[in-house]
Parts: C-alpha cells; sequence; structure tokens
C-alpha cells in the first residue's frame, strides 16, 4: 500500500525542466493554431456583414470597408423581394414538418425498441437503407406521383405539401435517433409498469414525457434544422411557384430579383442566417447535447 | 399463479383445461401485440411503402421507358442505359466528380479536419466552450445563404480573399470561375460548416477515460503513439458514424454545388437565375451526379432517363451501405474492457 | 339526433343551391385569362402590361392576368402538372421542338386557318422557329436580333473611324480600344470574346461566318462545315491574346447583363454583341451614352454576308389543357397579328415587330439606333438556329463544347467537333425516345 502512494508521489513530482517546455510549446502552438482557425472560422461572416452595410457600387469593388454604414439595406432587401412572404412559407413547412416527424416517429421507434417481435430486427434495417439511401433515387416517380395525384382538382404541385406531408409518416432519421435512445430507458422501469397493468400506449405516454425530453428535444431541433435548410425538394416542388418558395429558394433567386446588387444579396443572406444562430444561442445546450447524441448513440 | 389479464376482452370461455386456456389467452396475448406494434408502426409502414416502396419499384419501372409526363410512358427497353454508359458527354464526369471528389477526398478530408479540430480544442484548458462556440457556429448557416456568402467572398476579381491575397503580393486563384479550384472551394465551403461532426468528435475525445492515457504514458508512449493507439481506438464507433455520415452526404450532394455554379456563372452570363447551360460550371467541374440527375429529370424532358439514372445511384448506396454496416464490426474497436 | 341531422342536411342542401344559383349568375361575369410571359426587367414588363391593359378594357368579357418573369422551366412544370394558364409566352424559341412533338402547346393550324391567316405574313426566320415536324404550336411575339454596339467615344479616341465590317478589323479594333491596368489586367476590353458571356453564344456569333448546323437529313455537322472550325481558331486566337484567366477575372468584376451596371453601358467594354433590346435599356438608363449600331462583322472571305444577324425571338402558344379556347385563342391572335400592337410594343420595348406588314408600318417611332436592326431582321441572309427534338439541350451542348474549347480543353479541334456530331445526333435520337442509334 505503502508503495503505491510513494509511487504516486512519485509520479506527481514536477516533471523536469525540459520537458515542461516543451509541454509550454505544445500547448502554445495549439492555442495558436486555434486561434487562426478560428479566426478564418470568423471571417466569411465578418465579410458578409461588412458587404451587407455597403453600397451597391462599393460591393463591387474590391473596398473592405463600408464608407458610410448603410443599415438602410436591411430595411431594402424587404422591399425588393418578398422575404416576409419566404419567412412564412418557412416556419409554415419546417413547423408542420417537424411536428409530423414527431408525432410520427416516437411510436415507431418505441416499437422497434421496446416492443418485441418476429421481424422487429428486419425493420430495422429496413429503417436504416431508407435512411442512407439519397433521396434522388425516389424524386423522379415521386413527383409523377404528386403530379397525378389531383383530389377534387388540387394540385399538388407549386405547393409545399409533397414536402410536408411525408414527415407525417415517419422520417428515418428520427426513428434511428429514438430508438436508439428508447434502447437506453431500463428495461425493469418498462417491466414494472406492464406488470402494473399499464397498456403500452400508456407506457410510451409516460415514458415519452417524462424520460425522453432531450431525445424529443433535439429531434425536434434537427427537424427544424433540417427543413429550415431544406433547398433540393422545395426546388423540385415549389420552384416554379415564386410565391410559395421558401427562404432557402428565394435567397438563391435573390440576384434575379429585378437586378439586385451583391450588398442587398448578403444583407439577405446575413437575416436569413439570423434566426438559426439566435435560435443556437438561447438554446445552446440543447443543441450540443442533440449533437452529441446523435454522435455516441450512433 | 398468474391472474387472468384484467383487460381481456370477451368473456372467459368455458374452460376445457387450464393448459388450453392458457394457450388461448397466450394466442390473444400474441394478436393484441401484433395489433399494438401495427398500430405503432402504422405510420413508418404507410409511409415507407407509399414514399419509398412504390417510387422504387416505379423509378425501376420508368428507367426502361421514355417519359416526359407529357404523353404516356413509352417502352424503349434499354435504351436509357445504353445512352447513360456510352453516349451521354456528361455522365462519366459527374460520375467521376461524385465518387472520386465528393467520397474520395471532401469526405476523408471533412473527417481529419473535424477530428485535428476537435483533437486541438480537447486540449485546451479554459476558453473550450468558447472555441467549439465559434467552430459550431457556420454549420448553423444555412447552405445556400453560405454558398452565396462563399461564391461572393471568392469573387476573382472582388472579393476580400483575392484583395487580401494581393495585399500580400499573390495573384489569388480564380475560384470559382476556375474549373479546378471550384472543387476545392466546395470542400472548403464544407470544411467552414465542420461544427456538427467537431462537435461529435470532441465529445467522443473528452470521453475516453483518462486513465489509459496515463498507463499508456507509463507504458512509454508518446503523445503520438497516444494518439494511435489509445484515442482512435476508443472513438472507431465516432470515427465510422463520422464516415458514413459523409459518404451519405457525399451521394446526395446538391444544393451547394447547384447554387454556387447558378451564382458564379450568372455573375456574366445570359440570366442571372440557374439555367440548364449553366449546371455544372464551369466546364462540368461542380457537376455531380444528383445534379445531373435534376438537370436531365427536371429541366429537360426526360424523366425516363433519370429513372436510370436514380437506378445506377440506388445501386451504388445500396453498394456502400452493405460494405460499410457488414464491415463496421471489424474496422470499429469494441468497447474497451474497464 | 335525428332532427338535428335533417336541420344539417337541409342547411348543406341549401347551401349548395345558393351556390349554384351564384355559380350561375358568375357565369356572366368575365372570363379569367391569365397570361404567362418572359419579361421581368424593369420597362419591359411594364409596358406589356399597358398594352395589354387596352386589350383588356376594349373587351369587357374577359380580366386579363399578366404573370411575369416565367422560364421555360416553369412553363413545362405547369403543363406537367396541369395548372398552366391559358397563354403562355417564352424567350426560348429552341424549346418549340419540344412543345410541338409532345402536345404541350397546341398545334394553331385549324385555328389559323379558320380566321384565314396565312402563316405567310410572318418573315420567314420567325415562321421557321414556330413550328416543328409539321406542326404550328406557336406564333413569333416580337423578335430579336443580334448586332454590333460601339463606343464612339472611344472609336474617336481611338482614331477609328467606322464600325468594323469584317472580322480582321474587329480584331485589330478590339485591339487598339483594350486598355489595361499597371499590374497588366484588364481596365477596359475592346470586346469580350468568351463564350458564355452576356450575349456570346455560338449560334450569334456563326452567322457572321455562314456556319450550317444541320444537313439535309438533320444529321449535325459542325465537323464538316468548316465555317465551325474558322470561327473557333479566330475566337480562341482574340482569347488567347487576352489572356483566358484575365478575361475571366475581368468578368468577374462586370455588373448584370440586365442591370443599370451592365458593362457596355458602363464603359467597360469598348464593342458588345448585343440584341436591339439594348437600345431601349440604354435609352432609360444611359441616355447621354455615346455609342452606336451596325451589323456584325463578317469572316473576310463572305462580305456578302455583312449586314446578316442572327435572329430568334419571343413566342406565344396556347397550353393544352386551357378551358378558355376561344378567348385565349382571341388573344394570341390579337397579339401576333394585330399590327398596331406589335408596332406600339415594338417602340416601347425595342423589339423586332414579327409581321411583314408591322415591320415597315409608319407607327413605328423611328430611331437611328433600332433601324440598323430592323434592317438585319430584313436581310434574307440572316439565319436563325436549328429547332431540335432535344430542344434547348441542343444548343447547350454545342455551347458546352466552346467553353471547354476556348479554356484549351479541346486537343484538337476538328476531331472534337466530330465527336460533338455524334454526341447531338445520340442526343436528338434519345430525346425522340429511341436511345442510341
Amino acid at each position: 500500500m505503502s508503495e503505491a502512494t510513494a509511487a504516486a508521489a512519485f509520479v506527481r513530482r514536477r516533471p523536469p525542466a525540459r520537458v515542461r517546455r516543451r509541454r509550454l510549446v505544445s500547448v502554445v502552438a495549439n492555442h495558436c493554431i486555434l486561434i487562426a482557425v478560428a479566426i478564418a472560422f470568423l471571417a466569411p461572416f465578418a465579410f458578409i456583414t461588412l458587404t451587407a452595410l455597403m453600397t451597391n457600387s462599393q460591393a463591387l469593388s474590391s473596398n473592405f470597408w463600408p464608407h458610410p454604414f448603410r443599415f438602410q439595406n436591411f430595411v431594402d432587401v424587404f422591399s425588393k423581394a418578398p422575404l416576409w412572404r419566404w419567412t412564412l412559407n418557412t416556419m409554415l413547412y419546417s413547423g408542420l414538418a417537424t411536428l409530423g416527424v414527431l408525432v410520427s416517429s416516437v411510436p415507431v421507434a418505441y416499437a422497434l425498441a421496446r416492443l418485441r417481435w418476429r421481424g422487429r430486427n428486419l425493420a430495422f434495417m429496413v429503417v436504416l437503407v431508407a435512411l442512407m439511401l439519397p433521396p434522388q433515387v425516389t424524386v423522379v416517380p415521386l413527383y409523377v406521383m404528386w403530379a397525378k395525384f389531383q383530389p377534387f382538382g388540387f394540385n399538388f404541385i407549386g405547393t409545399l405539401w409533397p414536402v410536408i406531408i411525408p414527415n407525417w409518416f415517419g422520417d428515418a432519421f428520427s426513428i434511428f435517433l429514438l430508438r436508439q435512445f428508447f434502447l437506453t430507458i431500463p428495461e425493469d422501469y418498462i417491466d414494472a409498469a406492464r406488470v402494473d397493468g399499464c397498456g403500452e400506449v400508456r407506457i410510451l405516454a409516460t415514458v415519452v414525457t417524462r424520460l425522453a425530453k432531450p431525445a424529443l428535444a433535439a429531434v425536434a431541433l434537427f427537424s427544424f434544422l433540417f427543413t429550415f435548410n431544406d433547398f433540393f425538394l422545395p426546388l423540385l416542388y415549389t420552384g416554379t411557384s415564386p410565391h410559395n418558395w421558401v427562404l432557402s429558394i428565394g435567397l438563391s433567386q435573390f440576384r434575379s430579383f429585378h437586378q439586385v446588387q451583391w450588398n442587398l444579396t448578403m444583407a439577405a443572406t446575413l437575416l436569413v442566417m439570423a434566426p438559426v444562430i439566435v435560435l443556437f444561442f438561447l438554446a445552446q445546450r440543447a443543441f450540443v447535447e442533440g449533437v452529441t447524441l446523435t454522435g455516441v448513440k450512433g | 399463479m398468474s391472474p387472468a389479464p384484467a383487460n381481456e376482452a370477451g368473456a372467459l370461455a368455458a374452460p376445457a383445461s387450464p393448459a388450453l386456456t392458457r394457450a388461448r389467452a397466450r394466442r390473444q396475448a400474441d394478436w393484441r401485440r401484433r395489433r399494438l406494434v401495427l398500430l405503432f408502426m402504422s405510420p413508418w409502414i404507410v409511409g415507407f411503402s407509399v414514399f419509398f416502396g412504390y417510387p422504387l419499384v416505379m423509378s425501376a419501372y420508368l428507367s426502361f421507358n421514355h417519359y416526359d409526363l407529357l404523353s404516356p410512358p413509352r417502352w424503349v427497353g434499354l435504351a436509357n442505359y445504353r445512352y447513360m454508359f456510352h453516349a451521354d458527354p456528361q455522365f462519366w464526369t459527374s460520375v467521376k466528380n461524385t465518387v472520386f471528389w465528393m467520397v474520395g477526398i471532401a469526405v476523408p478530408l471533412q473527417v481529419l479536419f473535424a477530428f485535428g479540430i476537435a483533437t486541438m480544442v480537447a486540449r485546451v484548458k479554459s476558453g473550450a466552450g468558447f472555441f467549439r462556440t465559434i467552430f459550431y457556429l457556420p454549420a448553423l448557416a444555412p447552405p445556400v445563404a453560405a454558398t452565396l456568402g462563399f461564391v461572393y467572398i471568392l469573387n476573382p476579381a472582388t472579393g476580400p480573399v483575392n484583395t487580401l491575397l494581393g495585399h500580400l503580393g499573390i495573384s489569388g486563384p480564380l475560384w470559382f470561375q476556375d474549373p479546378h479550384w471550384s472543387k476545392p472551394s466546395l470542400i472548403s465551403l464544407g470544411l467552414w460548416g465542420i461544427g456538427n461532426t467537431m462537435v461529435i468528435f470532441l465529445a467522443a475525445v473528452l470521453d475516453v477515460p483518462q486513465h489509459l492515457y496515463e498507463s499508456a504514458e507509463l507504458d512509454g508512449a508518446g503523445p503520438l503513439q497516444q494518439l494511435r493507439w489509445v484515442t482512435l481506438p476508443t472513438i472507431s464507433p465516432v470515427i465510422l458514424f463520422a464516415v458514413v455520415l459523409g459518404v451519405i452526404q457525399g451521394l446526395q450532394y446538391f444544393t451547394q454545388a447547384y447554387v454556387a455554379a447558378g451564382v458564379a456563372a450568372g455573375q456574366a452570363s445570359q440570366a442571372a437565375d440557374v439555367t440548364s447551360v449553366n449546371l455544372g460550371y464551369p466546364l462540368d467541374s461542380t457537376l455531380f451526379y444528383p445534379v445531373l440527375l435534376y438537370e436531365h429529370g427536371f429541366s429537360e424532358f426526360q424523366m425516363g432517363y433519370a429513372s436510370a439514372l436514380a437506378m445506377l445511384l440506388l445501386a451504388v448506396s445500396f453498394a456502400v451501405t452493405l460494405v460499410i454496416v457488414l464491415n463496421s464490426r471489424k474496422w470499429v474497436h469494441q468497447a474497451v474492457p474497464r | 339526433m335525428r332532427r338535428i341531422a335533417a336541420a344539417v342536411a337541409l342547411i348543406g342542401a341549401l347551401m349548395l343551391v345558393a351556390a349554384a344559383v351564384a355559380g350561375g349568375a358568375h357565369r356572366s361575369s368575365p372570363t379569367k385569362l391569365t397570361i404567362w410571359v418572359g419579361w421581368s426587367a424593369g420597362h419591359e414588363l411594364t409596358s406589356f402590361k399597358a398594352l395589354a391593359a387596352e386589350y383588356d378594357k376594349a373587351h369587357p368579357e374577359i380580366t386579363l392576368k399578366v404573370v411575369g418573369g416565367v422560364d421555360d422551366n416553369k412553363i413545362v412544370a405547369a403543363i406537367r402538372s396541369g395548372t398552366a394558364p391559358d397563354v403562355v409566352s417564352s424567350f426560348n424559341s429552341y424549346n418549340v421542338g419540344n412543345y410541338c412533338g409532345s402536345g404541350g402547346w397546341i398545334d394553331l393550324t385549324s385555328l389559323l386557318k379558320k380566321d384565314n391567316i396565312d402563316p405567310s405574313i410572318f418573315p420567314p426566320a420567325p415562321r421557321y422557329y414556330t413550328q416543328y415536324g409539321g406542326k404550328r404550336c406557336a406564333l413569333p411575339l416580337l423578335a430579336d436580333d443580334y448586332g454590333l454596339y460601339y463606343n464612339k467615344a472611344m472609336f474617336k479616341a481611338a482614331g477609328i473611324t467606322h464600325p468594323p465590317r469584317t472580322i480582321a478589323e474587329l480584331t485589330a479594333d478590339a485591339k487598339k480600344l483594350t486598355v489595361r491596368n499597371k499590374d497588366g489586367s484588364i481596365k477596359v476590353a475592346g470586346i469580350d470574346p468568351i463564350i458564355g458571356f452576356y450575349e456570346n453564344v455560338p449560334e450569334r456569333w456563326i452567322t457572321s461566318y455562314g456556319g450550317k448546323w444541320t444537313d439535309a437529313k438533320g444529321h449535325a455537322i459542325l465537323g464538316k462545315d468548316p465555317a465551325w472550325a474558322k470561327w473557333a481558331t479566330w475566337q480562341k486566337g482574340l482569347v488567347d491574346w487576352y489572356g483566358y484567366k484575365k478575361l475571366i477575372r475581368f468578368q468577374a468584376g462586370l455588373g448584370d447583363e440586365f442591370s443599370a451596371s451592365q458593362a457596355f453601358e458602363a464603359g467597360k467594354l469598348a464593342m458588345n454583341l448585343d440584341g436591339e433590346w439594348r437600345v431601349a435599356f440604354i435609352a432609360h438608363e444611359h441616355p447621354s451614352l455615346q455609342y452606336g449600331t451596325a451589323p456584325m462583322a463578317v469572316d473576310n472571305a463572305h462580305p456578302e454576308l455583312y449586314g446578316s444577324g442572327y435572329i430568334n425571338g419571343t413566342i406565344i402558344g396556347i397550353p393544352r389543357g386551357g378551358k378558355h379556347l376561344d378567348q385565349s385563342w382571341a388573344l394570341v391572335k390579337y397579339l401576333t397579328t394585330n399590327n398596331h400592337f406589335l408596332a406600339q410594343f415594338s417602340n416601347l420595348i425595342r423589339n423586332v415587330p414579327t409581321t411583314k406588314a408591322s415591320l415597315t408600318s409608319a407607327e413605328i417611332k423611328p430611331d437611328v439606333h433600332f433601324s440598323t436592326f430592323l434592317k438585319i431582321f430584313g436581310n434574307p441572309k440572316s439565319s436563325t438556329s436549328p429547332i431540335m427534338a432535344s430542344g434547348v439541350a441542343y444548343t447547350n451542348l454545342v455551347q458546352n463544347f466552346f467553353t471547354k474549347w476556348q479554356a484549351g480543353g479541346v486537343k484538337n479541334l476538328v476531331a472534337g467537333l466530330n465527336k460533338l456530331d455524334s454526341q447531338l445526333d445520340a442526343q436528338v435520337a434519345q430525346a425522340k425516345g429511341g436511345g442510341v442509334p
């Protein structure tokens, strides 16, 4: 025993100066590199912001600093293009899709994690496969399907519904995530509830409301982010109907609106980035926990 | 003695024998369970069939047809596939771009970069949260917004980057206007948004038990060897996850390439919005497979051909997925025994 | 419970009746016609809307809604999903092959015959690019042709007395007019020869060399017709004189083509190949610019081509599935054959009117710059590009080849052109649905 403590005490003594110096150099180098990379990461934001405050002619020249600062640009952006309309569309899409994902993925994930049935593993494999296949694989027939399906003469093409509706029937990524999470809920907890005579539905409800909040928050966050940033699917279905554009489509087309200039384009870019970044600062812990959840449980 | 289930529907049949009753009860319990599973799984069952299974089958069918949505599909056999492999001037370019550049270079580069940054941040004692926030922020930028920003910043004539390089006496490259620099520009855009993967790596690296490092150091391992024999094996599941994610994204890569090509070309071309001649600008260097698919299916009138392209994409994705899933056990070091 | 059900049924029935009555009453209110047009930039769309409003007023039985900024993707998507408007118009005459072939735009031949309209009232080029495969599914609605814009002030300063008539003169003038910065980058370019820049596309330049696209059977002959190789060699020679990378860098700093900082209007280009509409843009945005217009310079070996140019134009048609055929046809007929309307619209947006009568109409406001383009349009040697089953993909493939060529990516020009020919033919066959021939 005393030997171990003696050994520990030996290890804890100050290492020789040479080693200390080497460690200091490595720490300083580490910091320097990190700071350099951090500056490189922040630089684009700085450039975009500065350009957003310039006049058009300045934006077309190689000036760095706006002369004068034109905050008016942020207001002009709204008059040049229907930014409010796009924001509304985006909120509609993201909101409804996220809600649908939550509602539909939870029972599926639970069934895959906590109910025992034949074919469960196969079903999970199917979910994994669906997760990995690119959307381009199914995109053509889906478009045809929505184009031909016109109940009461209502046309789905040109609206956001073809993008929203599938989210109400389960989303592979969310199912995967939730299933991994549900697997971590102790078996005995659920067994106890079963013995008490709770129906599975009731168990699910209790588990969801009491235990799964961080996972649900992560799923909601990712779903919201994904739909907020979604470009390909909205492009397909609403690309030719400007009044239904979401922010990502509108922003990409911004420069063709009445020949708008780069300074306004950058201002619009900043405005589109802003909500997500604000959301991040408000819900930082949820973000990081969520991201970690995907990686660790994945 | 198991009590009769309280919520059993229907009257208790006349007990022929305790064994039969139990068997019937078990069957009824089974049936209840199956109904429950069906209920819980129903959204996915419907969703999968309608939005996945059926389109997959239809995609296969359409790939043998000539279909432009204006007239009914016309059977052409293997004509689409023959055109694809032999006569489409852009097909092989897009395959090369997607496989070699997106999957072969961008993915390893991104994983390495994320891992590198994560290990460096992990070594910082105070201010790690500050660094983590800075590195994560760009990942939040919507892809379209980030792409627009980058195309502007990397404008060869008036963009800040080339202006700065000019002050340093370097003549900056043409970035998105140069076919040799457009992919590196896209990759740098991808590296900028590495925040998600980096945070995951950071959490994993921080999770490595300290005593493993200590015992390695006692064994005489230097920092590099510790990295190789302690860190990497322990976080190998996370590395696999990042690679898988990267490959999936690489096979679907569309938005940044599409927007960058359109905006960069529109800076001095016939129309300021994306027209089909600008896809892959400049010189097909940003023509990735999903972009080609979009162009043929939704810019031209070629839905049968686009389905053929989709079938190939399906085959490749499936093969890649299979390889990864089958080998994951071999590559991932199982949990270190404590 | 039953009483409530009965009450609900009665109210429902009453509502149905009311709706039917209201619907019936609405039958006498004006039919809503929607027309999609491609114009979007500033004065162009407002001019069309103003004239359309006149038609609207003169026809109280319809109300006309104009939607601008529509491109071919939108039109195709709308026809596919059955949401197409009553009348559509497109800038891309290239796609007539697709529209006629697939029946996306209906065949107007019977309607023309019914109203005794002879297609020969349209000049030959517009007549060509509004039909395909024996079906006339479109009519021309103002045309575009292309010529040379040159900055008179810069010409005077450089001592050039007249616009170039031959390619050799054009090259010499361009080199003389180019101004470079101290670091060698381009400050003012005599002309920007890069394919893909503004209106520089192969079809608009090849008319200066008299190049042909297809033979009598419809096979591509870009490799066989020496004009293409001759033009391409000249073009690359000029690009290399400037320096390809320097030109790209120069272009990256120029303004958008349809903005007020367009390079020619902003004095960054001494000469530019552009369409006749630029006259109106300059009048609106830079009225003090000292410039002149002339036909584009032609190959030294073909001086007889001077005065001709490339023609294409806006086409208009009725998409399949439209509900108000009679009113739509009346509108299309008015927009394409009413010489008064054509002359007025031409005056407003300075496009070329597309009936022989309106070309020589007294209502055309004389303008020295614009008259150049009227002459080019009337020149019998002016030509347009072929209408193929693959639509705009055909010309895109050609353009792609030449963008590779100008960057130095093609080692053997003639071999490359021959390969391009076979690719074009394969593409047409694929578009027709037969696969590789």
